[in-house]
């Protein structure tokens, strides 16, 4: 069979219009973004390259704490989040009575918006919340407990844990239901109790999945806007929150870019390191 | 190695009855297979001895031990699954090791174990494969060196060489065998290929319907069903309706729709005279030259099929077809009017 020409003219127009929009619409705005950054093309003031808002960024401590802060919610909340999913994973592997159910009640959050989500889960743990009238009410504690804006982010983790399990419960089940009941029984067969199987076998193969699903989980909770700016502590502001307020209250747009880059960045440097540690993991097969 | 024993067992999945009261005692080292359709219970047996399925009612005993509640991983038996369910993120080497982990075998007896287990399957230079790298073939024999390494109670076979082709399938159930002698383990082979079956074991327990039909030894199996099903399941068979007109010691005489036949029945049950019996014989007892049994039979041919070795033959006596076998040099064609010998002592008299 002669050797076709994989981009034919009718190849090109269909995906002109997808390929297209993703090039120009969002390649042109990171490109300018990072241009922006150095202090070109810029919406207020002159233009003319610099690295002054890198500085003033870098040498910031509020950016910094900033950057931390994301870094440790986009941390926790994806380790959170599939350290709670697996099991569950684990458990609608087979199926069996209520599990239907119990499987749409748990899809419920993927409907809910993140603002929302938040809204919601602000009435069970804010200060006065639910939560705390009950166990204030059965004499457990004899003031409230600070579960929500605490300075280190556990209200924003729980809200993210909470609002992205579905979506992390999905990938890990799709992970798992790959896995043929042959192999776990061959297993059972040769000795192996339930943690065996459970480390030497059920992870181990679901690692493809656990992986893909903690970057786009690290992703959310990292960029996160909604849920911190509800549950958030008063200090640090997520690195989104503080990139708005560079822009909207300080009108500056330049170092505003420079956290919307770092926020790329850091986005690719994960995306990086985790096809680096699959093609470990997965060795040469 | 242990002796092994069904008693009473039943196995249930919601209504239906998968395993029907079966007895069943194995020899230490012995070799048995279960054969039966599809839907026979056979399967659900086995997995019932490896503990993936807990008995309804009856005992299933290792030796001595009860193991009904014994959950799998602790009852010591190896199977092979038709799928060699391999682990697939492990080389060759940690699936054969897998068990030995499992029982925190010292390193040093590990790698002795597995590096002769490798060398009896002629795996040694595909240790550090993954099971994705290897052809059907090596896949299997991966597979039974994982469940010879722990030396196990039993062996178990789920229909291990269905996912191989013809030739080799009959390879590797000659390893399987030769394997199972040298280890002298017990072996349970699940199997619906009833030349697997007859070539591989000891005994062989027919199935049928969650219960066991016939349990004997190949030869007898064969050449002595004792069922109408057994008959029709191993091997080609012309069965037939016959009322029994006389018995005189073991010799009976009975009347067929193709007319009188005699049939030396020593070694079977005797029947009385009056009662309607299944006969059956097979094919390769029609002699075309055989002239001095008491049995002559004539039809007309109605179809010549050549198998290479044999040549089939499709038969009508008097409205009854009938299968019979020849040699090419027989020279025979469709429309010939030809005339068989079959012995007396060539038929098995088929419970009703």
């Amino acid at each position: 069979m002669a050797k076709k020409d994989p981009y034919s003219l009718t190849t090109i127009l269909m995906l002109l219009p997808g390929v297209g929009f993703i090039v120009f619409f969002i390649g042109s705005s990171i490109t300018l973004t990072v241009l922006q950054s150095f202090g070109l093309y810029s919406l207020t003031g002159e233009s003319q390259f610099t690295f002054s808002f890198w500085k003033s960024i870098l040498l910031s401590r509020e950016a910094l704490d900033s950057l931390k802060f994301s870094l440790k919610m986009g941390l926790l909340s994806s380790v959170g989040t599939v350290l709670v999913a697996f099991p569950l994973a684990l458990f609608f592997r087979k199926a069996g009575a209520g599990k239907g159910l119990l499987g749409s009640i748990i899809k419920i959050p993927l409907f809910i918006p993140a603002l929302v989500a938040a809204f919601l889960i602000l009435n069970l743990i804010s200060y006065h919340g639910l939560i705390n009238t009950v166990l204030m009410r059965l004499g457990l504690i004899s003031e409230p407990k600070r579960m929500l804006n605490d300075s280190f982010g556990w209200g924003v983790v729980t809200i993210q844990v909470w609002k992205n399990l579905p979506f992390v419960l999905l990938i890990l089940m799709s992970a798992i239901s790959s896995i043929r009941d042959d192999t776990i029984d061959a297993a059972r067969n040769l000795g192996a109790g339930y943690w065996s199987i459970l480390f030497r076998i059920y992870i181990p193969l679901a690692m493809p999945g656990i992986l893909v699903a903690m970057i786009l989980m690290f992703i959310k909770a990292f960029g996160d806007f909604p849920i911190t700016s509800v549950a958030g502590p008063i200090y640090p502001a997520s690195v989104a929150m503080r990139m708005q307020t560079m822009a909207h209250i300080f009108q500056e747009w330049n170092q505003a870019a420079v956290l919307g880059v770092i926020i790329i960045v850091t986005t690719f440097f994960v995306v990086w390191a985790y096809s680096r540690f699959a093609e470990l993991v997965q060795g040469d097969n | 190695m242990a002796t092994l024993r069904l008693k009473n067992l039943v196995k249930k999945f919601d209504e239906v009855v998968a395993v029907d009261h079966i007895n069943l005692d194995v020899a230490d080292g012995e070799f048995v297979t279960l054969l039966g359709p599809s839907g026979c219970g056979k399967t659900t047996t086995l997995r019932t001895i490896a503990g993936f399925y807990y008995p309804d009612e009856g005992e299933v005993y290792f030796g001595d031990r009860i193991m009904n509640n014994v959950p799998p991983n602790k009852r010591d038996t190896a199977m092979c699954f038709q799928s060699y369910a391999l682990f697939p993120h492990m080389t060759v080497w940690d699936n054969i090791s897998f068990g030995l982990k499992m029982r925190k075998i010292p390193q040093s007896e590990q790698k002795k174990r597995i590096e002769k287990a490798m060398e009896m399957l002629s795996l040694e230079d595909l240790g550090k494969r993954k099971p994705g790298q290897l052809s059907g073939g090596q896949q299997q024999r991966v597979a039974l060196a994982r469940s010879i390494v722990t030396e196990p109670q039993a062996l178990l076979f789920d229909e291990p060489l269905s996912n191989l082709d013809a030739k080799l399938r009959v390879q590797v159930r000659v390893e399987i065998r030769e394997m199972q002698k040298r280890l002298g383990i017990t072996a349970i082979y699940v199997t619906h290929d009833q030349d697997e079956a007859l070539a591989i074991s000891d005994r062989i327990v027919i199935m049928n319907q969650g219960r066991i039909e016939q349990l004997g030894d190949p030869y007898t199996i064969y050449r002595k069903p004792e069922t109408r099903f057994v008959a029709g399941f191993i091997g080609l068979a012309n069965i037939f309706d016959a009322e029994v007109a006389a018995v005189t010691g073991n010799i009976c005489t009975m009347n067929t729709s193709f007319g009188q036949i005699v049939i030396d029945a020593t070694g079977q049950e005797l029947p009385a005279p009056g009662d309607t019996v299944y006969l059956s014989f097979r094919p390769e007892d029609m002699k075309i030259r055989d002239r001095e049994s008491a049995n002559q039979i004539t039809g007309i041919v109605d179809q010549v099929v050549f198998m290479g070795d044999v040549t089939d033959l499709f038969i009508e006596v008097k409205g009854f077809k009938m299968r019979a076998q020849s040699d090419d040099e027989a020279k025979i064609s469709p429309g010939d009017r030809v005339t068989f010998g079959v012995s007396p002592r060539a038929f098995s008299i088929l419970r009703r």
